[in-house]
């Protein structure tokens, strides 16, 4: 089974048409989806740099990460809805092109990766006796999530 | 001279022809322009919502903006001279963006509000450090922040398109 029907459906979704078919809508949405992901990777790198311990180490990890958490789940939802819609609007160019694969590859998991290891050190409350652990996740978190801005913004370019 | 011809003069350079031109260095330098702000006003925004009392309201706010600023600075150094550089090698296309005049207005804006932030109601910090809500003008420095960064990244992304 192919998803090329799927990728075509999409495509011509009425709501595909209006963003594609707009002078305004294209770039207000991917304005939108970009300011998601820059409150995203803010997000993400403020709890990276505490599971590092490179700053806020006076602030236990699993305080930082709960005073995080709202605006992190927040910036995703922004992010997979204007996504969407940018995906609607050219949802053939998308199956063309392989830095769209390499970004859903990302996205689905570091999305995965966040709410299970990274969920799961940011409750521990003796994730400061767990350093290894911590920076571990710590890394691959921010190599995740630097991984779905880069393709994505690659799918611009090719 | 004119403005306009300094920024032909300045795309037409050896090097800025090179950039423009350029298969893989004019994609890689726009890709880490666009992280760079990322990272450098993402983690300001951190910073601006814990002044407007959104977030991490726990922590006192002088903690988290003396740990999360230094990468706010690091990030917007990155941001600026590739910046500059995309800048050197499309001048032209630049001056004769209204959107490329928006971002640089909300881009002088945004130091002018951070200089001012720094020099008035930083200073007082110790007094309202660990409340939970801050006083109204470390607030309004807060919003107009997050406000003016938004009209950089907006008019920046839409310097793309034509209208």
């Amino acid at each position: 089974m192919s998803f090329f029907p799927f990728f075509q459906w999409c495509d011509a979704t009425a709501i595909g048409a209006a963003i594609r078919n707009s002078r305004w809508l294209f770039p207000l949405v991917e304005s939108i989806h970009l300011l998601g992901l820059t409150v995203l990777l803010g997000t993400v790198i403020v709890l990276d740099l505490r599971l590092l311990g490179l700053g806020l180490r006076r602030q236990p990890v699993a305080r930082v990460a709960a005073g995080l958490s709202g605006l992190m789940a927040g910036s995703v939802v922004v992010m997979l809805g204007t996504g969407l819609l940018l995906f609607l609007s050219e949802a053939l160019k998308c199956y063309a092109s392989p830095p769209f694969r390499v970004k859903m590859l990302f996205l689905f998991t570091a999305i995965l990766f966040h709410y299970t290891a990274f969920r799961a050190i940011a409750k521990d409350k003796r994730a400061e006796a767990r350093p290894i652990l911590s920076k571990l996740v710590g890394v691959v978190s921010f190599a995740l999530w630097m991984g779905v801005g880069l393709a994505g913004r690659a799918i611009g370019f090719y | 001279m004119s403005l306009l011809s300094l920024c032909q003069w300045l795309q037409d350079t050896p090097w800025g022809t090179a950039i423009r031109e350029s298969v893989w260095v004019f994609p890689i330098i726009e890709t880490t322009h666009v992280l760079a702000l990322s990272i450098s006003v993402g983690t300001i925004a951190i910073v601006d919502l814990r002044l407007f009392g959104v977030i991490l309201k726990k922590e006192p706010a002088s903690e988290i903006s003396q740990q999360v600023l230094p990468w706010s600075v690091a990030g917007f150094v990155v941001m600026f001279l590739t910046g500059a550089l995309l800048f050197w090698c499309q001048a032209v296309k630049a001056y004769n963006s209204p959107f490329f005049r928006i971002k640089l207005i909300c881009l002088f804006l945004a130091g002018l509000n951070a200089l001012i932030f720094q020099f008035t109601v930083n200073k007082t910090m110790a007094t309202w450090d660990r409340d939970l809500i801050p006083p109204a003008r470390a607030r309004l420095a807060g919003l107009a922040s997050l406000v003016l960064w938004t009209g950089v990244i907006a008019a920046g992304r839409t310097m793309a398109y034509k209208f």
